[in-house]
């Protein structure tokens, strides 16, 4: 690598150094941090990237859409959160689960790992921490622990899930069919099913609680890797995560009436609410959300309005184009987050109906909402736009190519780095597989590697970037009174997030190494 | 305390709403402005999100 290239790499990365550095070392919120770091993108980008007005212009514009895209589910996760809590449905949730199995290790797989994932499957887009991590508050779970765990539990999930969103984006941008790339997706995916499981466990409890939940893990995880497998290899990786985690969540129930996890007595807290009755909103949100995915008359009817802005070529002083196209369509009744709304209205009317709400509890759901709702939008927004900064510039591609250059032979222990790089700036799977498939597959052919590995790979990074991208952190931390202090979770998540990529990565490179093709 | 930062400390959350709007905003008007080639327009409401991302980062 040549020293300038070395600068270039540097001040590229500077935008992302800085928001770590604030939000680990320094203990800022995202909203803060993430407008420190769209400033250094700016002045990077200005002075050193050969960006101009109008490039920054549609760069914000195209950040803002995609940004309106994740505040959709937020806003509307967060009003059904709050639906829910103001019934106090979830501290009765927590009691009921506590009578179905007092084993915490359980409780931590079946909420942070398997139900999480299902949330990813059905709807995804940071729905499933900013669910489960209230449930798992309820649970007796520190708010810290309570938005790692399904952090780390349900990114196995990602790629796969929000009906394969993400492995659709992959497709796109590499030209190879579902075929082609599948298998090595699937298996590297499958993978970290088992580590995700692991370490959602490990968070709260160590080795000693992993040991203990060993059996579960296996179990619960070939049922899952396996399911998840068979179908993506077989053309129906639209429904890879949603019926990976719903076979999950069978075997899970099945997997918590075995006698090593009934030794912890049961909870007998007495409790306001049944059970089903807490539940029923989620239960709601699960047919909702499974018919405006799953069934096409439905899916259709939805998604006939759609929001868009067309974005004409655009080229940096340094020649570096962006071709014309769209930005990030919102489909206004048939996304998640609208979705996610049917569930929170028709959940309002069924516990109104019930009395479970005092008088003025609308007005209090929706200050709730909007308190909670406010800093975590700014935190998403200013990361999303430097974001957005960074890839018109070419400061994302520099930094991926200068890892590549630095790893020559060793590429595949990269490839999931440069996955999880995107996703952890992007806060998505699709936009990291859309950012950097192309480099990744470019740089697979060129070192005689397996391209189909090498994707997979990327894309299993870009899923496990779901663990630790900020984006997703701030809305768990809005729904469990963490807001503004993300800085705790980040590093809880960052460690693990590193461990598992290290691990698929000298996986890639065993696989590449016994000439994965 | 400055009258200034009394200000933004008792309207703190109104503050914020305005800036997650201005946030969300100023882009259209800045897509607007550079697809009909008003450069001065573009550097303006460049200036405006500078100008709002620095509340955020002192305030947020």
């Amino acid at each position: 690598m040549t020293d300038i290239f070395f600068v270039k790499w540097i001040i590229a990365f500077s935008p992302i150094l800085t928001v770590l550095v604030l939000m680990i070392f320094k203990n800022w919120s995202g909203s803060r941090a993430g407008a420190a770091g769209w400033f250094v993108s700016l002045i990077a980008a200005l002075f050193f990237f050969g960006a101009h007005p109008r490039l920054l212009a549609y760069s914000q514009m195209k950040g803002v859409l995609l940004s309106l895209n994740v505040l959709y589910i937020i806003w509307a996760a967060l009003l059904l959160y709050h639906v829910v809590n103001e019934t106090g449905a979830i501290k009765a949730i927590g009691i009921g689960i506590e009578r179905f199995s007092g084993d915490k290790s359980i409780q931590i797989l079946i909420f942070g790992w398997i139900f999480a994932s299902f949330l990813q499957g059905v709807a995804g887009y940071g729905v499933p921490i900013a669910v489960v991590a209230p449930l798992l508050v309820g649970l007796g779970f520190t708010p810290v622990v309570a938005v790692a765990v399904p952090a780390i539990g349900h990114s196995w999930s990602v790629t796969f899930g929000s009906m394969g969103a993400s492995f659709q984006a992959l497709m796109a941008v590499s030209g190879l069919e579902s075929a082609v790339l599948a298998p090595w997706s699937a298996t590297l995916l499958g993978i970290t099913t088992f580590l995700c499981g692991i370490f959602a466990v490990h968070v709260y409890g160590g080795w000693k609680m992993v040991r203990h939940s060993a059996p579960a893990i296996l179990i619960i995880g070939v049922v899952m890797a396996g399911t998840q497998y068979i179908l993506a290899v077989s053309g129906m990786w639209t429904l890879g995560g949603f019926g990976a985690s719903l076979t999950g969540l069978c075997s899970g129930l099945a997997v918590a009436k075995l006698k090593i996890y009934n030794q912890t007595s049961h909870s007998e807290t007495p409790s306001e609410m049944g059970l089903w009755w807490a539940l029923s909103a989620y239960f709601i949100l699960i047919v909702v959300v499974s018919s405006g995915v799953m069934i096409p008359f439905v899916k259709a009817f939805l998604g006939q309005v759609n929001l868009t802005l067309s974005f004409p070529e655009i080229t940096s002083l340094k020649g570096w184009v962006v071709k014309a196209g769209r930005g990030k369509a919102i489909n206004i009744f048939g996304h998640g987050g609208a979705l996610l709304l049917y569930a929170s209205f028709s959940g309002f009317l069924v516990y109104r109906s019930k009395g479970f709400y005092s008088p003025h509890a609308l007005k209090t759901i929706l200050e709730k909402t909007v308190k909670s709702g406010v800093p975590t939008s700014l935190g998403i927004v200013s990361m999303v736009c430097f974001a957005m900064i960074m890839d018109h510039c070419q400061m994302i591609y520099i930094l991926a190519e200068g890892v590549s250059r630095v790893f020559g032979s060793l590429y595949p222990v990269v490839s999931p780095w440069i996955g999880l790089l995107g996703a952890f700036m992007t806060g998505s799977n699709t936009n990291s597989n859309v950012v950097f498939g192309v480099l990744q597959q470019e740089t697979a052919q060129f070192a005689g590697l397996s391209a189909a590995l090498i994707l997979g790979a990327q894309t299993t990074g870009g899923a496990l970037g779901s663990m630790i991208a900020p984006a997703k952190i701030l809305v768990g931390c809005s729904t469990v009174g963490l807001a503004g202090k993300e800085g705790p979770v980040l590093k809880a998540t960052l460690r693990y997030g590193l461990i598992i990529t290290g691990i698929v990565g000298l996986i890639t490179l065993f696989f590449s190494y016994i000439g994965g093709k | 305390m400055t009258l200034m930062e009394k200000f933004l400390e008792k309207h703190r959350t109104k503050l914020k709403i305005a800036a997650l709007a201005a946030m969300l905003g100023i882009p259209f008007f800045l897509y607007s402005a550079a697809l009909h080639g008003s450069n001065f327009q573009v550097k303006l409401f460049l200036a405006l999100m500078a100008g709002n991302m620095f509340l955020v980062m002192k305030k947020g």
